[in-house]
């Protein structure tokens, strides 16, 4: 038979017909569809095994959520908020969700313990043992010590205010001989100077926000990050969730249209640095219109009428002051808020039944402003809203045990005399407990031998979050050995000479102390929900290690065999004080804690409550002796003072006589009796004339504080905060039309502390006249997702002093702009 | 049309003229009894390769390390207890406290019984296996796994048995009666087993079907009949998945009235 080119063509077409007759092609299609998807390296693919679900508590900020994590094996698959847990219920932070990049992405951690081999700041280390490590460093301690300037020894910590860690080298420092410990500011100093000014015990502050009916919100990036996340968004939820229409109103006062602010029922935008004069503004309303409660301030407050003091001279009040100085009018001219938006906002607070004005800057990474502080918690006084259920509550601090006192030798004993390096503490800076821009500051100044001869940096990235204009990092180039205890390769720790990693927040236990505004005392503890995966060690330990090795009398002040012993006797305090470990979830904790009724422990002894933490991961009090106003203000008339006492003595002692001296030393200006009361004094940084300002914010899905930020959360970003590698910054159009920028447009700012290059995006809800760049990008450290990325804020900033603390005026500085 | 014809007419015909009759219907090309012998010559084998050699190809057969009696097991003379299949299921095949399902169960389950290596139980060569090179040895066993899904699908076991209340054979098949374990078969491309993916090549499903009534008669066939309240009425279902693809999901949701569980989330966390 021949075979001719149509039969073949017949063979083909029938093999074609029958092919497309079996489910060949469309398997093969749907098949090979499903392998692109799943054959790529960059795909996560868990291991296969066993889920598990861990509790824990977030340590990546001071808002200390309840967090699930959800293993497979030994694997870390996922973070989620924990539904049982009494801050946040189910709720979490972008950040915390985040968090698993933090601790798998090996690029950016330190994987043991390091020496610098390259030059400073080019981070090339060479890994070492852990006793190598610690031995190079407590040689060198002991040989300031021999040397006789144990001072020369340095620490700057991130931990949080009074928690274990922080403590622990707090102490290092105490035994050693040095006074030089210095923490990073935060939000916290701004509350607990302020309480303690005002109401006489720096306790930190209790917002009692989910039984406010009346929320003024001064600064605070409410939904954004400000406290403890998931406490925040669930309250919002519930106050805008009333089907009846009668949840609070939610005011937020700020100069740009945040997410917060576009969302609240209400927005006031004053000038950066302005809000005290708006604070006293709205005090000037409710006072003048008696919409204040008059038995509160006549019972329980001092200097709000003008008064006589011990030496018979009349001193003027808080109302005089305010009824003088502090008009509609004239508020408008320093804020910009029109006067009849004051009149009617102030109305609206002063007629609530229990108005609660808030104050803040942003997450409260950063400190704020203490005068604005006291000017807001003023308004609260106004209506006795002061230790009352929905108030400001007063609140002592938690109940842990203390350690034995050290027991210095001589050689300690001298070094503790010496004045601390950033002035803090001394006659002209008596309310701020650490201000690490002076110790950039002293290095830098100094002749010869510099003060600091090794510098400990703890659960900190000054370098690059430090508002200083870069001064921190000039100051390191000065220190001659610097060592970083972080666990990521941060700003800092490339600057470093010796590297002692850190865990990270999933490896390490911590215990996590009164999240940032909560109004009720409480205790996490974060637990290890994975074995470390490196070889890092828990700073604590390593503290407590190094100290053994610099021997005594410095190792007889750390008789624990390691951190967790430690820990454990200082939480011995919470056993002897009524609490829970224990939480009914149908029973919110804010609404068991506005009743006030006593609590009996559900623990009997310091074991049943340490079993209990380890399981549950809290102990909280979720109660408290509201109005006890006789006795729960500490101040030296024993009353809420408008005019602090307190820092009246502080000042004398800064002057030694001349009232008026100490008050220029403490950086006020204002003269009189108003400069001990909460007034308005101009904050900005940076010299020249009047033109454009720079205000750096925050964003909720950028971690901006000394984390790095996860890449997950880079790809959330609108283009018009960060395209490729360069940033953003929002300015009005007619603040863009008067400069002839157009959208997209790049530009230089420039300031007496620096230059940055960025790219205009005009935004309605931005200030005119204010540029806003945000914070968290322009790294220069940590992997390819976080290096390079846009520019750093802070580097523009830098100088500006607030009066009184003598922390840093961050949120707004003089810039030039120039086309680039 | 002149021209067409004489065109055809003109064209050289290969094999006999005779062919005309059926072949020449106006619904099929004008071929010749040896043309449409060549197309049959690539259709048959074509289907062949389709539906025989394509899916020996495409598949991989893995053999279990050992073979595992469900049988036996399920046998309440030995010590498993339950009351109803289901129960007998799950005395190895629980939920953990926190609602999450076991799976395969893990060798802390195994050793419940087998816990001495030196004492078996049945003197079988699977047995042996089980007890020298696990149990001896506190390895788990690597038992491959019919019924993994793919990373993107979140599945709650503890909705579909305790809220949905479907049988394990429903979703399983016959597992708890059978003597041998199947053999695994993984698709080469996409690296997921066959009893996901689909027994039936050619995507038909037959998993879900109105009963009809005499049509089951057997008892087996009876446990997978399944009587759902509907607006309409009663009506009854015979419900034994074949396959565990998305289609097959949403079709018994939609025959249980839970179509909002057929939103992309409700999986796909």
């Amino acid at each position: 038979m021949e075979i001719n080119r149509r039969n073949f063509i017949q063979l083909l077409a029938g093999g074609a017909a029958g092919i497309h007759m079996t489910p060949l092609p469309w398997k093969l299609m749907d098949d090979i569809a499903i392998w692109t998807q799943n054959n790529w390296p960059w795909v996560p693919k868990p291991e296969k095994g066993r889920f598990d679900h861990e509790k824990s508590v977030c340590t990546l900020c001071p808002g200390g959520c309840g967090i699930e994590v959800r293993k497979v094996g030994d694997r870390a698959v996922k973070i989620e908020g924990r539904t049982d847990y009494p801050v946040n219920p189910g709720g979490i932070c972008p950040l915390g969700a985040g968090g698993l990049q933090l601790l798998y992405d090996e690029t950016i951690r330190f994987t043991s313990p390091m020496k610098r081999v390259g030059p400073r700041g080019a981070g090339q280390f060479t890994a070492i043992s852990w006793s190598e490590a610690l031995a190079t460093l407590a040689e060198r301690i002991g040989m300031l010590r021999k040397e006789g300037r144990p001072e020369a020894l340095a620490a700057v910590d991130g931990n949080r205010r009074g928690n274990a860690e922080g403590t622990l080298i707090r102490r290092l420092l105490e035994s050693v001989g040095s006074p030089n410990y210095f923490r990073m500011p935060s939000i916290e100093d701004t509350y607990t100077t302020a309480n303690l000014l005002m109401q006489g015990n720096p306790g930190p502050m209790a917002y009692d926000l989910e039984n406010a009916d009346y929320i003024l919100s001064v600064g605070p990036a409410l939904i954004e990050g400000w406290g403890a996340p998931g406490r925040v968004i669930a309250a919002w939820g519930r106050w805008h969730e009333s089907s009846n229409g009668n949840g609070p109103k939610v005011v937020q006062v700020e100069s740009r249209a945040s997410n917060t602010a576009s969302k609240s029922d209400g927005w006031v935008a004053p000038r950066p640095g302005t809000e005290a004069a708006l604070a006293l503004g709205l005090a000037h309303v409710m006072i003048r219109e008696k919409l204040v409660d008059l038995s509160f301030l006549s019972n329980y407050t001092h200097g709000f009428e003008d008064w006589t003091d011990e030496e018979g001279r009349n001193r003027k009040g808080f109302r005089s002051m305010v009824l003088d100085g502090y008009a509609p009018a004239e508020v408008e001219g320093i804020t910009g808020v029109s006067a009849d938006r004051i009149v009617a906002i102030g109305r609206e607070f002063g007629k609530a039944k229990s108005p609660l004005a808030l104050y803040g800057k942003g997450k409260g990474n950063l400190n704020g402003s203490l005068l604005e502080c006291m000017a807001v918690q003023s308004l609260n006084a106004l209506k006795g809203n002061i230790n009352k259920p929905g108030g400001a509550v007063v609140q002592e601090g938690l109940p842990v045990a203390s350690w034995a006192d050290v027991s210095p030798d001589a050689v300690a004993a001298r070094g503790l005399e010496t004045g601390r390096l950033n002035g803090s503490g001394s006659p002209r800076l008596p309310l701020s407990e650490s201000l690490v821009e002076n110790l950039s500051r002293a290095v830098l100044e100094s002749n010869g031998t510099p003060p600091v001869d090794t510098l400990l940096v703890f659960a900190a990235n000054p370098v690059y979050t430090l508002p200083d204009g870069g001064a921190f990092g000039k100051a390191l180039g000065k220190i001659p050995f610097i060592v970083s205890f972080s666990p990521f390769r941060d700003e800092t720790a490339a600057m470093a000479d010796l590297i002692l990693p850190d865990h990270t927040n999933l490896e390490k236990l911590e215990d996590v102390v009164w999240p940032t505004g909560l109004q009720y005392p409480f205790l996490g503890l974060s637990r290890p929900v994975v074995r470390p995966l490196y070889k890092t060690r828990h700073s604590g330990d390593a503290v407590i290690a190094l100290a053994g090795k610099i021997g005594d009398p410095v190792a007889a002040a750390f008789p624990w065999g390691g951190f967790e012993e430690a820990l454990k006797e200082r939480l011995r305090g919470l056993a002897e004080s009524p609490g829970l470990t224990s939480w009914d979830e149908s029973k919110p904790a804010w609404e068991t804690f506005a009743r006030g009724r006593s609590v009996s422990p559900d623990y009997d002894s310091f074991d049943d409550l340490w079993d209990q933490l380890e399981s549950s991961g809290f102990w909280y009090r979720p109660t408290h002796a509201f109005y006890t106003w006789l006795s729960c203000f500490r101040t030296p008339s024993g009353k809420f003072e408008f005019a602090s006492g307190r820092l009246e003595q502080a000042v004398k002692a800064a002057a030694g006589g001349d009232a008026g001296d100490g008050l220029r030393k403490m950086g006020v200006e204002a003269v009189g009796d108003q400069a001990y009361m909460p007034h308005y004094e101009q904050t900005l940084s940076g010299d020249g004339e009047e033109g454009l300002k720079l205000v750096p914010y925050e964003l909720f899905n950028v971690s901006t504080d000394r984390l790095p930020n996860p890449p997950f959360l880079t790809k959330t970003l609108f283009d018009t905060q960060l395209r490729k590698d360069e940033s953003f910054v929002k300015m009005n159009p007619a603040t863009a039309d008067r400069l002839g920028l157009e959208q997209g447009e790049r530009i230089r700012i420039q300031s007496d502390a620096g230059e940055v290059k960025a790219r205009v995006d005009r935004f309605e809800g931005a200030m005119p006249g204010y540029l806003y760049l945000p914070m968290g990008f322009g790294h220069t450290a940590y992997g390819i997702y976080q290096k390079g990325k846009g520019v750093n804020p802070m580097n523009l900033v830098a100088a500006g002093k607030d009066p009184l603390s003598g922390q840093s005026v961050w949120w707004s500085a003089r810039v030039r702009v120039s086309k680039a | 049309m002149e021209n067409q014809s004489n065109a055809s007419e003109k064209r050289p015909q290969g094999g006999s003229n005779e062919s005309g009759g059926l072949l020449n219907s106006t619904f099929l090309p004008p071929f010749s009894l040896k043309g449409w012998l060549f197309v049959l010559a690539g259709l048959v084998p074509a289907l062949i390769v389709g539906w025989v050699v394509f899916p020996m190809v495409l598949y991989s057969s893995q053999q279990q390390p050992f073979n595992f009696s469900h049988v036996v097991h399920t046998n309440p003379d030995i010590g498993i207890e339950g009351e109803t299949e289901q129960e007998l299921c799950m005395y190895c095949h629980y939920f953990r406290e926190d609602g999450t399902f076991v799976g395969i169960p893990g060798m802390d389950t195994c050793t419940m019984c087998h816990d001495d290596p030196e004492f078996p139980y049945g003197q079988t060569e699977d047995e042996k296996i089980f007890l020298e090179q696990y149990v001896a040895e506190g390895k788990e066993v690597p038992w491959l796994v019919y019924s993994d899904q793919p990373e993107c699908v979140y599945f709650s076991h503890i909705a579909h048995v305790k809220m949905g209340g479907l049988t394990c054979g429903q979703c399983h098949g016959d597992h708890g009666r059978s003597e041998t374990l199947p053999v695994y078969k993984e698709n080469r491309l996409t690296g997921y087993s066959i009893d996901i993916w689909g027994r039936n090549i050619a995507g038909y499903s037959k998993n879900i079907k109105p009963a009809e009534a005499g049509m089951y008669e057997t008892e087996d066939d009876e446990q997978y009949l399944r009587t759902i309240e509907t607006e309409q009425g009663e009506e009854t279902y015979h419900i034994k998945m074949s396959s565990m693809k998305m289609d097959d999901c949403a079709e018994c949701h939609t025959i249980h009235h839970q179509e909002q569980n057929n939103a992309c989330f409700v999986c796909h966390k």
